[in-house]
C-alpha cells in the first residue's frame, strides 16, 4: 500500500516513478477496508481528532510525523482515485472524521473508516436484524459463530441468525474464496445466488455475506443481489486470499500503470550506491540478473517483519533488510522483547525506522542518514498497527506523505516535478 | 447457599493415581493380570512429563558408561516395546557422535561400555554418518550407529487406554484426588473431584498405586506420608520446524545438557536442560536456557540457528533425593508402616512397562497373589500388525478415508492433513471434550503453522456442529492463542516471527479476537 500509493501520487504529477516490489504485498491478506485508528485508550469514534491527540502524547508513533491533516488528505485522495478507477462504479465509502463499526468473521464489531461501498450496510451501529449466510463447505468462513457473536456484541440489539447455502460453483473443487469470487465476475452467477437466497431470507433483513463478491465486477454483482433480493447487502472480509484486498492492490497497481509508473515484481535490493548524504543509484535483483536505477529520490516501502522488510535473528539483532538502516525501538539486551501474555502489547513490536517529521530515516544518533530516502509503510517505528487497527492507515498516509514531501522538494529546487524515484515494496 | 454434594461411590480391586506412561503402564499391568482396575489422573493421559519429553526410545547407549545398570534396562525394554508397541515408535535408528569439543578416546569407553550392558553397537566411518545425515557437523570424528527410535507418547496412552478399558478398566481423566482415604494403617483408596463438574467421587480400593511422578510426593502426603521428597529436574526442549536429521543424534560423551536431537513425526526435537525447580507445575522457561540449546543444537547440526524454531517447552523429570535418574519403588508398607498403597517414580518413558511391572509385582507380594506379569508379550491395541510407524502413512491414511464428499473431506489443518471428517468423528468419539483435548488427540495446529488457520476452522466447526456453544468456542480459541504463545514468544525469531507476525494481521487485525464479546477468560 504505501509504495504504490507513494508510486501513484508521484507519477500523477509527472514524476518518472519506478516501483521495484519482491512480491505482491500484504493487501491481499488484509480484509480490504482503510482502518486509520480503531483503538487508542478505547474504541475510537473520530479518527482524525483521535490521530492529532495521539501525535501530542505520543510523539514516536508514525502518526506523530504525519500529521493528522495528511492522513485525513491522504485518505480523501485515494477514495477519489479510487472512485474513478479501473472497477468503476465499485468504489470506498465512510469518512476519515468517522468510524463506522464493521463485523469481523468472527463476528466482532470492528471499527474502519473507509470501506467498500460493498461493506458499508454491515455497519453495527445502524443494524438491527442480520442474517449471516455462509457457502456449503467454505471452510474459511463460520455464519453460526459469527451471527452468535455478533448478537451477544450488542447486548441483544442487534439479532443476528445463521444459514447456509448451495455455492454457485462445482461441489468437486473445494469452495475458496477465489473460486467463489471469480465464479461471481461471470454474469448471471450473482442472479443464481440471489434466487437461492430469497426464499430463506426475511424482508428488510440486512444479508452478510462472505467477501467473494467478484473482483471483477464488484459492483455489479452487489446491486445484482440488492436488487433481487430487495434485502440490504454486505460483505464480511475473510481470512486470506482477502477477496477485497485482491482488488484494492489491482485497482493500485492499475492507477500506477495509467499515470505513468512502473511496477517491478520479483525484484530484492541488493546494494545502493552513493554517499555521504545522497543514494544515486539502486541495484536490484531480478529473475535475469542484476538491474540497477538511476534515481534522485528514495522511498522505502519494504513492509515489516510481516514482508520481510525487517528481520529478527536468532542473536536477538533486527535489521531493515533492504538498505541496513538502523532499527529503533528493539529492548535492550536483557530487557523482555514480549510479553508472557499474547493480547498484550510487546515491545519489540514497535521496533522500526525511526523518522523526522519528514520521514527521514535517523541513525542511532538520531541524525539523519540519507537525505534523498523516505521511509514509509509498516517499516515504521513506534506502533503496533494490527493492535490499534490503523494498519492501511499508516501505509496510505506515509506514503502520500512521502510523495508531497518530494514534490515540494523538487518544486523548491528545480522548478519542474521530474524526479525519479524508486519504491520498494517486499511481500 | 449450599447445595447438597453428589457424591458417587465406585468401587476397584486397584486405583492408580496418575496417568502419565507409568500410570497407565500401571493400570493395563494390573488389568492383565485379572484386576478391576480405576486409572485417574487430574488433567488427560500423558500431559505430564510423559507428554513433554523429547520423544526418545532409549537404546541405553546415553547410560553406558555413567549407569549400566541403567543401559541394560533401556535395550531390554527398547526391545519389548518394539514388540507389542511398534506402532508408536519410529524406527529412525540413533547415531553417537563424537564432534571436535569431544574426548576423541571416550568412543573406546563407549564400545566397550556397550558391550557390557548388551546395547548392539557399530562403528561408522565419519563418511558413511555424513551420508546418511547430511547436516551433521562435517568436523565429526567418529560415529556409531545404535538402536535408538523415536516414540510417540500421544500414540502410547491412546494404545494403554484401549487396552485398559478393553480389559474391563475405567479411565476418569480430569479427576483431581483431594483425600486419600485411610482406614487404620491401610490405605482404603480416593476421593476424587471432577474438574469440569465439581462433582465428587468416593473410589473404595482395594490397593492404591501412586504413579503421579514429579507430584508423586504431594500424593504421599495426603496419605499421611510426608517423607516423599521428589525434586523437580526441569528441563527445556525446542522443536524445530522440520526433520533435520532423521536419525536419533546423540553426542558421544557423558551425558551434558543439549546433546540430543530427536526426530519426531514432522519435527526434531533439541533437548534439554536441567534445574532443579520448587515446583513440579513452574514450567517457565528462561531465556538464557534457550540460547544454551541452540548453542549446543550448533555443535550438531551447524546453522540450526538459521532453522524455524518451531515451540519451546519445559519438562519436569521426577527426580528422588535428587539422584540418578533410575527409577525408584517405594513399598510404604516397609518404608512408612502404610499398607496397600505403593509409590513408583523417577525412570524414563523407556522403562514404563518395567516399572509398571515392578510395582504390580510388589502389590501382588503384599496381596499374597501370584498374578504373572503379561505385558512383555500382550501387543497393545493398534500394534497387531507389528508394524513401526512411518511418516508417509499420514499421506496413505488420508488418501484411503477420503468419503468423497468435499466438504468433509476438505483439510481443517493442512500442515497435519487433518480433513474435516476426522473432526467430527474426534467430536463424536469423546462428547465431553474440549478443543484443546481434540486439538491435543488430532494434533491440530501442532505443525509449522502452529494453528494460524486450522484452529479458527476447529473453533467454527464446533460451535456449528453444537459441540460448542459461542462463550466456550471463543474462550477456546483464546486460550489456544495464549496457551501456544507461552511456547513460542522465547524463541520467535527469523521465518517464526515473520509467521507470528502474519497471524497477528489475522487474528488482531482481520478478526479483531481481542474484542471477543463476554469472554469468561481475562
Amino acid at each position: 500500500m504505501s509504495g504504490l500509493a507513494a508510486g501513484i501520487r508521484l507519477a500523477e504529477e509527472g514524476a518518472a516513478v519506478v516501483v521495484s516490489a519482491n512480491g505482491a504485498g500484504s493487501l491481499q491478506l488484509a480484509p480490504g477496508t482503510i482502518d486509520l485508528l480503531g483503538y487508542a485508550s478505547g474504541l475510537v469514534a473520530d479518527p482524525i481528532h483521535e490521530i492529532t491527540m495521539l501525535a501530542e502524547r505520543d510523539p514516536g508513533h508514525p502518526y506523530a510525523q504525519i500529521g493528522a491533516e495528511n492522513v485525513a488528505a491522504a485518505a480523501r485522495w485515494l477514495s477519489a482515485r479510487i472512485a474513478d478507477g479501473p472497477l468503476s462504479p465499485y468504489r470506498y465509502v465512510g469518512k476519515a472524521e468517522e468510524n463506522m463499526l464493521l463485523p469481523t468473521a468472527l463476528g466482532v464489531p470492528r471499527p474502519s473508516s473507509l470501506v467498500p461501498e460493498t461493506m458499508a450496510a454491515g455497519d453495527l451501529r445502524s443494524a438491527s436484524r442480520i442474517a449471516v449466510v455462509g457457502f456449503r463447505g467454505m471452510k474459511d468462513f463460520h455464519p453460526s459463530l459469527i451471527a452468535d457473536n455478533l448478537t451477544r456484541a450488542s447486548g441483544d440489539g442487534v439479532a443476528a441468525r445463521s444459514l447456509q447455502i448451495d455455492p454457485p460453483t462445482d461441489l468437486s473443487r473445494e469452495p475458496g474464496t477465489l473460486n467463489l469470487a471469480r465464479m461471481l465476475d461471470r454474469p448471471g452467477t450473482a442472479a443464481a445466488v440471489a434466487a437461492r437466497l430469497a426464499p430463506v431470507v426475511h424482508e428488510g433483513e440486512l444479508i452478510a455475506l462472505p467477501a467473494v463478491l467478484s473482483t471483477a465486477d464488484p459492483h455489479g454483482a452487489w446491486e445484482t443481489l440488492q436488487r433481487l433480493t430487495g434485502c440490504p447487502v454486505c460483505e464480511i472480509p475473510t481470512l486470506p486470499p482477502s477477496v477485497p484486498g485482491l482488488r484494492l492492490f489491482n485497482t493500485l497497481r492499475t492507477l500506477l500503470a495509467q499515470a505513468g509508473g512502473r511496477l517491478i515484481t520479483g525484484a530484492r535490493v541488493v546494494g545502493v550506491r552513493g554517499g555521504p548524504e545522497h543514494v544515486d543509484l539502486v541495484r536490484v535483483q531480478v529473475s535475469g540478473g542484476e538491474r540497477s536505477y538511476g534515481c534522485r529520490w528514495v522511498v522505502l516501502a519494504t513492509g515489516g517483519v510481516a514482508s520481510g522488510g525487517l528481520e529478527l535473528d536468532s542473536n536477538w539483532q533486527m535489521r531493515e533488510t533492504a538498505l541496513g538502516l538502523h532499527v529503533a525501538g528493539l529492548p535492550e539486551p536483557g530487557a523482555p522483547r514480549f510479553s508472557s501474555r499474547y493480547l498484550d502489547a510487546h515491545p519489540i513490536g514497535r521496533a522500526g525506522i525511526a523518522v523526522d517529521r519528514d520521514l527521514r530515516p535517523l541513525d542511532q544518533d538520531g541524525r539523519r542518514r540519507w537525505e534523498n530516502v523516505l521511509v514509509a509503510g509498516a517499516a515504521l517505528a513506534g506502533a503496533e498497527p494490527w493492535r490499534e487497527k490503523s494498519g492501511e492507515g499508516i501505509a496510505l498516509s506515509s506514503g502520500y506523505r512521502a510523495a508531497e514531501l518530494i514534490l515540494e522538494a523538487d518544486r523548491h529546487v528545480a522548478g519542474t516535478p521530474a524526479a525519479s524515484t524508486v519504491a520498494e515494496t517486499v511481500a | 447457599m449450599q447445595t447438597a454434594k453428589a457424591v458417587t461411590r465406585l468401587e476397584a480391586d486397584v486405583l492408580v493415581i496418575g496417568g502419565g506412561a507409568t500410570g497407565a503402564g500401571v493400570a493395563w499391568d494390573a488389568s492383565l493380570r485379572g484386576y478391576q482396575t480405576i486409572l485417574v489422573d487430574r488433567s488427560d493421559l500423558s500431559q505430564g512429563t510423559s507428554g513433554r519429553f523429547h520423544g526418545l526410545l532409549h537404546s541405553g547407549g546415553r547410560y553406558v558408561v555413567k549407569d549400566p545398570q541403567a543401559a541394560t534396562e533401556c535395550i531390554v525394554e527398547n526391545r519389548i516395546l518394539r514388540n507389542v508397541a511398534a506402532a508408536t515408535i519410529e524406527d529412525t535408528g540413533g547415531l553417537f557422535v563424537t564432534t571436535p569439543a569431544d574426548d576423541f578416546s571416550y568412543g573406546d569407553d563407549f564400545l566397550r561400555a556397550c558391550a557390557d550392558t548388551g546395547v548392539p553397537v557399530s562403528e561408522l566411518t565419519t563418511a558413511e554418518a555424513l551420508s546418511r545425515e547430511p547436516l551433521l557437523n562435517p568436523a565429526i570424528r567418529r560415529a556409531f550407529a545404535v538402536p535408538d527410535a523415536a516414540i510417540d507418547s500421544w500414540k502410547l496412552s491412546r494404545a494403554l487406554e484401549r487396552g485398559i478399558t478393553e480389559h474391563g478398566g475405567r479411565l476418569l481423566t480430569y479427576h483431581e484426588v483431594i483425600a486419600v482415604r485411610r482406614d487404620g494403617d491401610a490405605v482404603t483408596g480416593a476421593v476424587l473431584r471432577d474438574k469440569r463438574t465439581g462433582e465428587e467421587i468416593d473410589v473404595e480400593a482395594g490397593f492404591t498405586i501412586n504413579a503421579s511422578g514429579a507430584w508423586a510426593g504431594q500424593v504421599s502426603a495426603l496419605a499421611g506420608i510426608e517423607d516423599v521428597t521428589i525434586v523437580p529436574g526441569r528441563g527445556i526442549m525446542i522443536a524445530m520446524n522440520h526433520r533435520l536429521v532423521n536419525t536419533v543424534v546423540n553426542r558421544c560423551t557423558m551425558p551434558a545438557d543439549g546433546d540430543i536431537i530427536v526426530p519426531i513425526r514432522t519435527v526434531s526435537v533439541i533437548g534439554t536442560t536441567d534445574v532443579h525447580a520448587r515446583d513440579p507445575d513452574d514450567l517457565d522457561i528462561a531465556q538464557h536456557e534457550v540460547d544454551q540449546m541452540l548453542d549446543a543444537g550448533e555443535q550438531l547440526v551447524p546453522g540450526l540457528r538459521t532453522a524455524r524454531a518451531l515451540r519451546v517447552w519445559a519438562g519436569v523429570r521426577p527426580l528422588f533425593r535428587d539422584i540418578s535418574r533410575a527409577h525408584v519403588l517405594l513399598d510404604h508398607h516397609e518404608r512408612d508402616g502404610v499398607t496397600r498403597f505403593i509409590t513408583i517414580t523417577g525412570g524414563k518413558l523407556t522403562t514404563f512397562r518395567l516399572m509398571a511391572q515392578e510395582a504390580v509385582d510388589a502389590m501382588c507380594r503384599q496381596l499374597g497373589a501370584t498374578k504373572p506379569c503379561r505385558t512383555r508379550e500382550e501387543t497393545l491395541p493398534g500394534s497387531e500388525r507389528g508394524e513401526y510407524y512411518e511418516l508417509s502413512a499420514r499421506l496413505n491414511t488420508l488418501e484411503q478415508h477420503k468419503n468423497g464428499d468435499p466438504a468433509s473431506d476438505a483439510l481443517v489443518c493442512e500442515c497435519e492433513m487433518i480433513p474435516r471428517h476426522r473432526l467430527e468423528q474426534a467430536m463424536r468419539d469423546r462428547p465431553t471434550a474440549n478443543l484443546d483435548d481434540i486439538r491435543r488427540a488430532l494434533r491440530l495446529g501442532m505443525g509449522p503453522c502452529q494453528g494460524g488457520f486450522c484452529i479458527y476452522r476447529a473453533a467454527g466447526i464446533l460451535h456449528e456442529v453444537g459441540h460448542l456453544d459461542g462463550a466456550t468456542a471463543n474462550d477456546a480459541l483464546v486460550d489456544f492463542l495464549e496457551e501456544r504463545w507461552k511456547g513460542t514468544w522465547p524463541i520467535l525469531y527469523g521465518d517464526q516471527l515473520r509467521q507470528a507476525r502474519l497471524d497477528d494481521w489475522i487474528y488482531q487485525g482481520l478478526l479483531d479476537v481481542e474484542h471477543l464479546p463476554d469472554r469468561t477468560a481475562p
